[in-house]
């Protein structure tokens, strides 16, 4: 068989650059957000997460949302509000 | 079309060495594939008459464009005749559809595989099998469909085992998963007229994030409650409250035992939905629901799918045997859900 070309069946990424936030050096006296994912328990997770920060870390506050189900984004209502209220955000899954 | 293919070339002495790049490269599904070649690949545009950059779908959580380009070089290397890639840009689209949520059913441990099911005159006219043996092998448009859209979930998206896609068993419907209804032996109002209004003329898929196939076995009843009531007596104890949706694949002896009494797929969804009920204290003590069984959860009921509408009924397989069999949906209703799309032929 002669030679041939094929051709690549994949698709580069396509690159966006993404800053992220810089992270505190402490948590002491900032208010955490905490994201859960509805599965089951993922709020008591949290929950105690919540309570580590604020009792060990020094955070001041934290309050949770509810995502509208385990397998997608947080919905912008909730990014929103976050942006609004927090300082800090925790999202956590568990299977 | 002389509109420029823009994906990398790779220049190869033979088919083996296509073969060995091919695997060394990660773009197969485990088995060989056809090597894509520019020729072929045109021909696959053609049969849709798509420009290569043009857009078939986007996945959002991805942010990835999937081009019909892509998409013929994959349906090439998952074996297609060009005669199927209408069917399989249809399935693609029906993927990326934000209700069928690709994220969920891709990505999950829960090893959703994408069913596909083929209405209308082309899939008679592409011979998808639609009666014996209806998931097994050997019928090229089933066959190459399922594995197309495969290839382009693991090749296009980064759809790939281990790394975004954890699913925990998978399962063997993500080689292929493909049925078509049979329509010429059905008594029934095909799917996708039932679902998105069509005539019986057009042609859809519909894409459902599909678990795998359970077979039940009933040789005894000459009713239509008799069939069904075995049917609904496997359903409800493996299922779980809140999944989106289930497929019953209702295969020639049933169909028919069925269809004597007068049934319409209406009344088949309507008693499958009635009789598949479980008690909250089942649920709790088989730990499908979190909590204590309390005195009132012995009477309160819960339904396997919100809605008989979600109970999506085939007419197909083989025309000997008392069996049919339940396909059911993956994870819950508002994580996805199947989706019907109308298939665009080219016309002549």
């Amino acid at each position: 068989m002669a030679g041939f070309e094929i051709l690549d069946p994949t698709v580069e990424p396509r690159r966006q650059p993404l800053t992220y936030v810089p992270r505190p050096d402490s948590l002491k006296g900032k208010r955490i957000g905490l994201v859960e994912n509805t599965k089951f328990n993922s709020d008591k997770l949290l929950q105690r997460i919540g309570i580590i920060l604020k009792t060990e870390y020094g955070a001041a506050e934290a309050r949770m949302w509810r995502k509208h189900n385990s397998s997608v984004p947080a919905h912008q209502e909730i990014i929103d509000d976050a942006k609004q209220t927090v300082d800090v955000v925790v999202a956590g899954i568990g299977d | 079309m002389t509109a420029r293919i823009s994906s990398q070339r790779y220049a190869v002495e033979g088919f083996q060495e296509a073969l060995d790049l091919c695997y060394s490269r990660g773009w197969t599904d485990g088995l060989p594939v056809v090597p894509p070649t520019e020729p072929a690949v045109r021909a696959m545009l053609d049969a849709v008459g798509l420009e290569p950059d043009a857009q078939v779908a986007f996945i959002t959580n991805r942010q990835v464009a999937i081009s019909a380009e892509k998409v013929a070089i994959n349906a090439v290397m998952a074996g297609c005749r060009p005669e199927y890639m209408p069917v399989v840009v249809a399935a693609i689209e029906g993927i990326a559809d934000p209700r069928w949520g690709y994220h969920g059913p891709a990505t999950s441990t829960g090893s959703a595989a994408v069913l596909t099911i083929v209405n209308g005159p082309i899939a008679r006219r592409l011979d998808f099998n639609s009666g014996d043996n209806l998931f097994a092998p050997g019928w090229r448009a089933n066959a190459t469909v399922g594995r197309a859209v495969r290839l382009v979930m693991r090749n296009v998206v980064g759809t790939i085992p281990g790394r975004l896609d954890r699913g925990t068993f998978g399962h063997p419907g993500r080689y292929t998963y493909v049925m078509a209804e049979n329509e010429a032996e059905s008594p029934w109002t095909p799917l996708h007229v039932e679902r998105i209004g069509c005539r019986p003329t057009d042609s859809a898929v519909t894409v459902m994030a599909a678990l795998a196939p359970i077979q039940f076995y009933n040789q005894l009843s000459s009713t239509a409650a008799g069939v069904l009531g075995t049917l609904c007596d496997t359903m409800r104890y493996p299922g779980q409250i809140g999944q989106p949706n289930y497929c019953v694949v209702l295969a020639g002896e049933h169909m028919r035992t069925i269809a004597a009494d007068g049934w319409s797929k209406a009344d088949i969804r309507k008693f499958i939905f009635e009789n598949t009920t479980n008690t909250v204290a089942h649920f709790k003590r088989t730990a499908r629901m979190p909590g204590a069984v309390k005195p009132e959860d012995e009477t309160a009921t819960r339904p396997l799918v919100q809605s008989p509408d979600d109970i999506l009924v085939v007419a197909a397989g083989g025309r000997a045997g008392s069996f049919s069999c339940f396909i059911p949906g993956w994870a819950s209703r508002t994580s996805s859900e199947a989706v019907t799309v109308v298939i665009k032929e080219r016309s002549a």
